[in-house]
């Protein structure tokens, strides 16, 4: 568990303060300097336009990380009402939460984040939106299941003959057990929407220039693979180190979590 | 069965007639006017407003929400995908000549996948715990946080631009399919290696094998007989998931390599705000993506009798 927060503590604090950290202004165009290497000035060279790479890197996490936190949220927020929703509200309810979250599932998420976010418009706006309508269906199947397995337990049926509301029920009897694996499950979605975030910039369809994020300025580097083919590098291994990091912490929660649930 | 497949097939219908509707609100609702985008794509410069009402008629776009869906998804289901409203053209040919680059594309990089997991996974489990185990655990974590995308581009720095032995870009021999199916591969044998390993682990800890090894029954035998079909189950399952990764990975892998394919299609059309093509695209990926899934749900139940028939 010290891992983990250790991750959170790290991921926080770069998207908080990498701004803070970063020596230059990521935007400011400097064309005499431009496609420069590794060195004393810049520490990890130039872009096409002269501009720091580090400072574009740090500047980025705000956008990357940020954006990619609010999606996964946003996810969390919708996809555990949905899942609630179709635990407690019969049959009928049930089978119609189900098919929509069927429909959403049945079509690969990445295509449906790039159709959407094309169509709306390349934007934040949309890419939050396209994000988010494409990321919701996970939580939604987990909360039904645990919501289904809980009904039966004997302090929720005796809360339900007392004539405790379903919303009061959800809240205050299912949502805490619930949050562990919702916790587990967010993990995964905030990697993934790391993912679908730079990817989308990397198509054009995410963040525009010339706000500093990591799709894009691999879209930027691309360009000059040739002659600098560390300007594509570096975001990259960006990429990878934050996904790499969430992906292991989730592990590492998943496994703390089955051992707390395991009889002692 | 027949129940099991009665429902399989109507939850299909299902999802096929909900990813149509949605797919054409979406479009329908889209920022802009579709009428003047056609034109500006046609003519390339101003158009009177006469012609923009003229091309808003003949694309159905004055006749209202229900109207134009239904003037859309009733020829869609006899096979008519209508014509791009950009070039005028038929869109079905366009389309089989995409889906001929990217399903191949897609195939090859599943059989790489395959065939650089199987091994690594039996070669992890010989020593559970062991340093070669350990290794292809950490490979497989660090192959699944590597964009597709920036994988491709690193490959193609390597093998194309530093060592000049394989082209990078286009389609024009099958020599041009090896860098973006290897890119596939790579990432398909990432997950594939986590979950073949697990399940020759949990088959091997099969309450029934030790009797098996009491009796003296040759390792190998008891390996191919009755843990190699034990972990071949949920591989079943993960190749339905890998679809999805393929086929994302194909739209984004063909960009970067522009070879021609449904993911280009789609990209083009999307930019050239092409919307019968961009909804042509989508419906046949969904239409393949469902019935593989259905195949693979039906491979399942066939090959692990205990999945039982209530919940289908």
């Amino acid at each position: 568990m010290r891992s983990v927060w250790a991750v959170a503590m790290l991921l926080a604090g770069l998207s908080l303060l990498g701004p803070l950290l970063a020596p230059f202004d990521p935007t400011a165009i400097d064309l005499a300097n431009r496609l420069s290497g590794p060195g004393t000035g810049n520490l990890l060279g130039t872009d096409a336009l002269g501009r720091d790479i580090l400072s574009r890197l740090l500047h980025g996490a705000r956008w990357s990380l940020g954006l990619a936190f609010v999606i996964s949220v946003l996810g969390l927020i919708i996809g555990t009402l949905a899942g609630l929703l179709a635990a407690q509200g019969g049959k009928v309810v049930d089978w119609s939460v189900m098919r929509v979250t069927d429909t959403f599932l049945a079509f690969p998420e990445l295509i449906a984040a790039v159709v959407i976010a094309g169509v709306l418009g390349a934007g934040t706006g949309s890419l939050i939106f396209a994000l988010t309508v494409t990321g919701w269906m996970r939580y939604a199947r987990v909360a039904r299941g645990i919501g289904l397995s809980l009904q039966t337990r004997g302090y929720v049926v005796q809360a339900r003959l007392a004539g405790v509301s379903a919303a009061h029920i959800a809240w205050w009897h299912y949502l805490p057990s619930l949050l562990p694996s919702l916790a587990v499950v967010w993990t995964g979605m905030f990697a993934r929407a790391i993912l679908g975030i730079s990817a989308l910039g990397f198509l054009g369809f995410g963040v525009q220039p010339p706000t500093p994020e990591w799709g894009t300025m691999l879209l930027d580097a691309r360009i000059h693979m040739r002659s600098t083919p560390l300007q594509m590098i570096w975001p990259g291994l960006t990429v990878v180190f934050c996904v790499l990091a969430i992906n292991l912490s989730g592990d590492a929660l998943r496994d703390a979590l089955a051992q707390e649930d395991q009889p002692t | 069965m027949i129940r099991t497949l009665l429902g399989l097939g109507a939850r299909a219908t299902v999802v096929m007639t909900g990813t149509a509707f949605a797919t054409f609100a979406l479009l329908w609702h889209a920022p802009g006017d579709p009428a003047l985008a056609i034109a500006i794509a046609r003519f390339d410069a101003q158009v009177p407003p006469e012609v923009i009402e003229q091309i808003r008629a003949e694309a159905g776009l004055d006749a209202g929400f229900w109207p134009a869906f239904h003037a859309w998804i009733g020829p869609l289901l006899t096979g008519d995908f209508g014509r791009s409203s950009v070039t005028g053209r038929e869109i079905w040919p366009d389309l089989v000549t995409a889906a001929s680059y990217t399903f191949p594309l897609a195939l090859a990089g599943l059989a790489i996948g395959v065939a650089m997991s199987v091994p690594l996974a039996i070669i992890a489990t010989r020593r559970p715990g062991g340093w070669l185990d350990r290794g292809a655990v950490a490979l497989a974590s660090l192959g699944a946080a590597i964009p597709t995308y920036w994988l491709g581009l690193l490959l193609i720095l390597l093998f194309a631009v530093q060592l000049g032995w394989l082209p990078a870009m286009g389609a024009r021999t099958p020599v041009h399919m090896v860098l973006p199916a290897l890119t596939l591969g790579l990432g398909v044998a990432a997950s594939l290696t986590r979950i073949l390993r697990s399940g020759i682990l949990e088959a091997r800890s099969q309450a029934f094998l030790p009797a098996f090894h009491r009796r003296g029954v040759a390792p190998n035998d008891i390996e191919r007989a009755h843990v190699a079909p034990h972990a071949a189950i949920p591989v079943v399952t993960v190749i339905g998931l890998e679809l999805a990764f393929l086929l994302e990975g194909a739209v984004i892998l063909e960009v970067i390599f522009a070879r021609p394919g449904l993911g280009t299609l789609l990209v083009s059309a999307i930019s050239t705000r092409d919307f019968p093509a961009v909804q042509a695209v989508v419906i046949v990926s969904a239409v393949v993506f469902v019935t593989v899934n259905l195949l693979i749900d039906l491979i399942y139940r066939a090959v692990d009798p205990r999945i039982g028939e209530q919940d289908a």
